[in-house]
């Protein structure tokens, strides 16, 4: 039972749902009181206390469906026959009516009737009537109402024949026979060659309902393994995908992965903000804040009881990002956008800015919008013009220069290509006596920097640090050690 | 005692039970709070503001007879208003009047040695229980026969304060360095921790609890809700408010009404004496369910959209009730 479980939060974590030791032992202990016997209340159960977080839920929800989902198939395959069954004698209206009738409490007994109508058809000459005990162990879970047990044994097999080692689709006919294997086939084929050979009218009634059950299993196991290469090698490929596309330059991913770098970037910068948001406050170790212990400590007679040591509160980073849209940087605006906007949503106090000739603020389009708008529309609003970064410089000091303090750290992301006009390095130098940071990330490597109508070395005289960044990879880097700076 | 049991037996009979208290559930809270019971673990709540997390844990305490120990959580809070504080003034109070004694206290003392372990007495007893000063969480610890702890808020406290709770929510004690480990009674508190998502509760928290995310509920769950808070309502014109809040909902929108605030429409369609919903009346009485003059704003021109959707939907889809 407990492997079970430990393989479905195998499978949880591969779809992304941090899971840590303590809480598999939390979910044994629930699994322990509420049991297998309930589908809806285990999944209740299990999403109190294996995902953690809105996004984790609903995961969760899926992979659990996925996972625990072979009773339903279970169901339907015999539903499905009794249904066939019910038109051929009755119609199908009867049929359904009579369902519906029948309500939730008697389906068990609605199968087995099934069961045996079924029976007469094939082989008129057995007839209902009592069927032997099977003997093998499978041909008993087999012959069980519920299919509960035998879903656990399957799982069970599965683990006994590796099958998270699946790797590739072709392999699942392979695991197919293996898990079979496990489940005790051999013992089940021998029985039913033995029972059919029997004289005995109920044993032979018995080896072809074993038979047909047999065949259901297989069909059962195949979905299985189906699903388990799924959840398994699909994760697994993926994670290799992720890892590629952190190191891919930004210009060159495909348009079918935007979505995945969507996420990756969003996560990143959910990191970023949860490492570095809070606002702390940094003890001075062993320095005691005289004034104020005195004045604390006034109305205890001037004895001084209550230490007040000195400490420093450090805010917050205040973030104004100003990001090129131009043509020039077309392929790595999307990216740069994406973060700003993935940021945005991390970090109480950032403030955007785009332009590609003219400058304007965007934090509030970012607020109101979905990602893909709000990036289609900053797209569509301010990636017109020709570059001009003197001009967009000059509309940064009009709109916002005031509030650039010494707390306020600039990030600027472009290429610095300014189509031969006049750079303005002198508001740059602006920001660059005002606020604590100005940092400069251009997407061209390094070498291409002052080549052309490219700026870069002039702008670099007045910004603190200018970096390469043109994949995910750098981008993580970078804005890492600029928070950490900052905080 | 016993009656908790019986009470916590099955996830439906605790499902009744909240409902006899007018809390009506779905089964995942219900599960929430059979497991917390059973398993000895804290639930956190997240979900939107107005959905009844603050109210689950009075319902729960109500339920199960038990004292409610609240604690408000706001940035700043510490240990000092938390756990545990010394009592300093009477601490200072017994020094002075100890001062006069002093001598006799000494009186007879061989030698300096003897002195100091005769002072020693005192000073263990200067910080004992009887200089205690509890707060909540050592308050609920204990509680005799246990209670419920709720940490309302738990999000606008520092992450110091989280830290400081994970030893309570894991062990049930707390560590007090001059006495020891002070740890629960017999039975440990059913700890609730409420949350609205202003920002990321650390792991190490959530780890250590049960996490049920209670979301805006579906129309039916709302009516019985209604029903139950309202009960005086006629069912035809909960089914259109419950109608039209479902859909307000769905609306862009910067305060997205709450169950809290159905309610309240609810009693005041009710006092207003309403049979029916009418755009009229709903543009009077929108400033119950809005909360923003902007929202109030973009819904104004949908308002007649909406009432003659709700008013119209004569039990069709979802709305269905047998």
């Amino acid at each position: 039972m407990d492997r079970t479980l430990t393989h479905f939060i195998a499978a949880l974590r591969n779809a992304e749902v941090r899971i840590s030791p303590a809480e598999t032992l939390d979910a044994m202990n629930a699994v322990e009181l509420v049991g297998y016997r309930d589908r809806a209340f285990l999944k209740d159960s299990l999403a109190l206390v294996l995902p953690k977080t809105a996004d984790e839920k609903e995961t969760f929800d899926t992979t659990f469906d996925q996972f625990f989902s072979f009773e339903d198939v279970a169901g339907q395959s015999v539903a499905v026959e009794g249904d066939g069954d019910g038109e051929d004698g009755e119609g199908g209206g009867e049929g359904q009516g009579e369902d519906l009738g029948g309500g939730k409490g008697s389906g068990a007994k609605g199968k087995k009737s099934k069961f045996g109508a079924i029976e007469e058809e094939e082989e008129e000459d057995l007839g209902p009537g009592a069927m032997a005990d099977p003997r093998s162990a499978l041909g008993r879970l087999l012959m069980q109402e519920g299919t509960t047990e035998l879903t656990v044994r399957m799982a069970e097999a599965a683990k006994e024949a590796d099958l998270t080692e699946i790797q590739v689709f072709t392999q699942k006919g392979l695991y197919t026979r293996k898990v079979m294997d496990a489940m005790g086939l051999a013992d089940l084929v021998a029985e039913i060659g033995e029972l059919r050979a029997s004289p005995h009218i109920p044993e032979r009634r018995l080896a072809q309902e074993l038979k047909r059950r047999r065949d259901w299993l297989r069909e059962l196991v195949r979905d299985y393994v189906e699903r388990q290469f799924l959840l398994h090698a699909d994760a697994t490929g993926r994670r290799l995908r992720e890892d590629l596309l952190q190191k891919v330059k930004l210009s060159n991913v495909e348009h079918r992965n935007f979505r995945l770098i969507q996420e990756i970037v969003l996560r990143m910068a959910k990191k970023l903000a949860a490492l570095h948001s809070r606002r702390r406050k940094v003890f001075k170790r062993g320095q005691l804040h005289v004034s104020r212990t005195l004045r604390h400590n006034m109305s205890y007679d001037g004895s001084i009881f209550d230490l007040h040591w000195k400490s420093v509160k450090v805010d917050r980073p205040k973030v104004f990002a100003i990001c090129d849209v131009s043509g020039s940087v077309a392929a790595y605006a999307r990216f740069m956008l994406m973060f700003l906007y993935s940021l945005e949503e991390v970090m109480p106090k950032v403030r955007s800015f785009a332009f590609s000739s003219d400058l304007a603020e965007v934090t509030e389009l970012f607020e109101r919008n979905k990602i893909e708008d709000a990036i289609a529309k900053t797209l569509r609003d301010y990636s017109g013009g020709s570059t001009d970064y003197g001009q967009a410089f000059q509309d940064f000091r009009k709109l916002c220069m005031d509030e650039v303090d010494n707390r306020t750290t600039i990030i600027i992301l472009g290429d610095a290509r300014n189509n031969y006009g006049d750079p303005r390095t002198d508001i740059v130098k602006e920001m660059y006596d005002r606020s604590k940071r100005v940092i400069w990330l251009n997407p061209e490597s390094r070498n291409t920097w002052n080549v052309g109508d490219a700026e870069m070395r002039k702008y670099s005289a007045y910004v603190h640090q200018a970096q390469e960044c043109n994949s995910l990879m750098h981008l993580n880097r970078i804005v890492g050690n600029l928070l950490r700076s900052v905080a | 005692m016993a009656d908790i049991e019986q009470l916590a037996a099955s996830v439906d009979s605790l499902k009744d039970s909240f409902e006899a208290h007018r809390y009506i559930c779905s089964n995942q809270i219900a599960t929430a709070v059979y497991l917390a019971f059973h398993l000895r673990k804290p639930v956190l709540i997240e979900g939107p503001p107005g959905v009844g997390k603050t109210e689950l844990a009075k319902t729960t305490a109500e339920m199960f007879a038990l004292p409610l120990i609240r604690l408000q959580c706001y940035e700043g809070l510490d240990e000092a208003k938390a756990i545990y504080e010394w009592k300093y003034g009477k601490q200072l109070l017994y020094t002075q009047v100890l001062k006069e004694t002093l001598d006799e206290v000494l009186q007879g003392a061989q030698g300096f040695a003897e002195s100091v372990t005769r002072l020693h007495e005192f000073g263990d007893i200067f910080f004992s229980e009887e200089f205690l000063e509890p707060r909540p969480l050592l308050k609920a610890l204990r509680e005799e026969d246990g209670c419920v702890l709720l940490l309302d808020e738990v999000d606008k406290s520092d992450h110091e304060f989280e830290s400081l709770l994970l030893e309570i929510l894991s062990d049930f004690q707390v560590s007090i360095p001059e006495i020891g480990t002070v740890k629960a009674h017999r039975e440990p508190p059913i700890v609730f921790l409420t949350s609205n998502n202003t920002r990321e509760i650390s792991d190490a928290l959530k780890r250590r609890c049960l996490h049920l995310y209670i979301p805006f509920p579906d129309a039916d769950l709302e009516q019985r809700i209604i029903h139950a808070r309202v009960p005086d309502i006629p069912p035809e014109l909960r089914r259109q408010l419950v109608a039209f809040i479902q859909d307000l909902r769905d609306l862009d929108l910067k305060k997205v009404p709450a169950i809290s605030e159905t309610i309240d429409w609810a009693r005041t369609l009710l006092l207003l004496h309403t049979e029916s919903l009418d755009p009229e009346l709903v543009r009077d009485t929108l400033n119950v369910i809005l909360k923003f003059q902007e929202d109030i704003e973009n819904v104004d021109a949908e308002i007649a959209t909406l009432t003659n959707k709700a008013v119209r939907a004569d039990g069709i889809g979802p709305k269905v009730r047998p």
